[in-house]
């Protein structure tokens, strides 16, 4: 019955129009990168650096090395949004609609529901992610070639500064993994918002709470004052995906982070079951 | 089938429900009436183990909702006001969703249900396409795949026009003629009540103000029809010998405690009034329901 119910989780999740205009969304906004990428003085710039350092462009300005610079903004700015605001759906959309009293009328247990919900919600989230990467190698790889991969820039003001050469293979396996990393940090997200999803409240106050929630973490991080609680803040390590990137790879760094962030998610659903348990469902 | 007992919820400083004891027989149609407000829906909701007691029991099926939940609902329905389904999928598809909460269903036992409630034809279509007379049909669809022993139907007639309405109480009839259920009805429309239900609770401000069968609430004690030529001259003289305490729409008198309707026929011969008929006065369920929440308010 576990996995019937799964399944019905998914079809609800991939049976709506919303999900698809999601889909569609991140589409454009690669295509802009792409488009902005190409037709800037940002692929001039790039290749003027690798030329710097003595590195011939051509081997260099890649499909990898594009499709990163594609993905970048996505899992930064839009697809945090998009993952809360499912997450945010999940429980108190279904509240708001009356659906949750149907199956609440029948013998399933509220921890079992929310497991199957969250369950769903992260293969959603992997789905999207990968989705996301898929689509950035395939679009760049329309308009360049597969060769190495550069990687150059720091994922936030005052951090280390990245320079990295790696060959084609290299770099498509460090691609593949940034993309488990960008799944469990995306979970993080999607799984604060299904926590708040889980009390009372409308889908999108659950939504804007788990926003909040990585908007205030992110202005704290960069408070001068809090530099030595870097590690008390979610989004400083929802950046730890950028780091495999580096030569060489912190794993350590890494590992920890992706810890604290899986703790997290499983912290944040424990949250939300317990506050769904006492929680009265009435129309 | 429902047993609560001393059953209280309280929202924060509000009393929802003073310790309601009600007791659903097997093989019933009992009715839940009362206002907005009064705890229908809250003691609904407490069968089905979606609000929690501040205190006391609810037993379904013989099992403790709180503690025993999924033993409880494992053979009960559930249709409720303005049924939600997931509108951008089929009507098959949120009945094969909502089976699966359920136990394990066979695909021909909703094929059964869906050709039971005439929705067979519409199976593939989105539920947005629906009308709301579908909808129901739909939602009764859903509560018959557990073949339940329960159906609790929470204003079941909310929104639907009196074809509907008709169309839900043949419904209902149905189920409890051919399938032998145990239905618990909280509604606003009366008439329906009237006609479907055996046995009534009636709840006002979360306290229940009557439990009995729907014969003993239409019984109007002492309230008579009076068919004389001289309706007011007649009254007027029962009122002065204090056998009745009121007269009214030039037909009803209603009896003084302890005086018989004989007392009042031989008064009114002994004026010379001639008296065509005299018999006992039959009320509406809506009169009865009046008065009660009436005087319920008046803290008789």
């Amino acid at each position: 019955m576990f996995f019937a119910q799964l399944k019905n989780e998914l079809w609800k999740l991939f049976g709506k129009k919303r999900t698809y205009i999601g889909f569609g969304a991140f589409v454009v906004a690669l295509s802009a990168m792409l488009l902005i990428f190409k037709y800037t003085h940002w692929q001039p710039n790039l290749e003027g650096i690798l030329s710097v350092h003595g590195y011939l462009a051509s081997e260099y300005i890649s499909v990898l090395t594009v499709a990163l610079i594609m993905i970048f903004p996505q899992v930064a700015l839009l697809m945090p949004l998009y993952v809360t605001l499912v997450g945010g759906d999940l429980v108190a959309k279904e509240a708001e609609d009356g659906t949750l009293r149907m199956i609440l009328s029948r013998p399933v247990s509220r921890v079992r529901l929310l497991l199957v919900k969250w369950i769903a919600g992260i293969i959603f989230t992997a789905v999207l992610v990968v989705a996301l990467g898929v689509i950035a190698l395939g679009f760049a790889g329309v308009c360049y070639p597969w060769r190495g991969m550069f990687v150059f820039g720091q994922i936030q003001p005052g951090a280390d500064m990245t320079f990295s050469l790696f060959t084609a293979h290299q770099g498509l396996v460090l691609f593949a993994v940034s993309h488990v990393f960008i799944v469990i940090n995306t979970i993080t997200l999607m799984s604060v918002a299904f926590m708040f999803s889980c009390f009372n409240m409308k889908p999108a106050a659950a939504t804007i709470l788990a926003l909040s929630f990585m908007f205030v973490s992110m202005v704290m991080e960069r408070i001068p004052f809090f530099d030595a609680y870097q590690d008390w803040f979610i989004t400083h390590h929802l950046e730890c995906w950028f780091l495999i990137f580096q030569q060489p790879t912190p794993w350590q760094e890494i590992y920890q982070s992706e810890l604290i962030l899986a703790a997290t998610s499983a912290t944040a659903f424990i949250i939300g079951v317990m506050g769904f348990q006492v929680r009265d469902i009435k129309s | 089938m429902i047993s609560l007992v001393d059953l209280k919820k309280t929202f924060g400083e509000r009393v929802a429900l003073h310790g309601l004891n009600l007791e659903v027989r097997p093989g019933e149609i009992f009715g839940l009436l009362g206002h907005n407000g009064a705890g229908k829906s809250t003691a609904i909701g407490m069968m089905l183990g979606q609000v929690w007691p501040t205190s006391g029991s609810v037993k379904v099926c013989g099992h403790d909702v709180t503690t025993h939940r999924a033993l409880a609902l494992r053979k009960v329905g559930a249709i409720f006001e303005a049924p939600a389904f997931y509108d951008y999928l089929s009507g098959r598809r949120n009945v094969e969703i909502l089976s699966h909460y359920s136990a394990p269903t066979p695909g021909k036992r909703i094929d059964e249900v869906l050709d039971w409630v005439g929705l067979t034809e519409r199976q593939g279509s989105k539920v947005r396409t629906y009308s709301h007379g579908m909808r129901a049909r739909l939602a009764i669809a859903q509560a018959l795949l557990p073949r339940p022993e329960l159906l609790i139907f929470d204003e079941p007639g909310s929104g639907l026009d009196p074809e509907g309405i008709a169309e839900m109480r043949q419904t209902i009839l149905r189920l409890h003629r051919e399938m032998g259920l145990t239905i618990l009805l909280s509604s606003h429309l009366l008439s329906e009540v009237e006609q479907l239900c055996s046995r009534i609770a009636v709840l006002n401000q979360g306290r229940k103000v009557f439990d009995g069968p729907i014969a003993d609430a239409k019984a109007a004690p002492g309230r008579l029809m009076l068919k004389t030529p001289d309706f007011a001259r007649a009254a007027a003289l029962l009122i002065e010998r204090g056998i009745i305490t009121s007269s009214s729409d030039e037909r009803f008198i209603k009896l003084s405690d302890g005086r018989t309707t004989s007392e009042a026929v031989r008064v009114l011969v002994n004026a010379n009034i001639p008296v065509n008929g005299i018999w006992q006065q039959e009320q509406t369920l809506e009169d009865f329901y009046m008065a009660l929440v009436k005087a319920s308010a008046n803290g008789k």
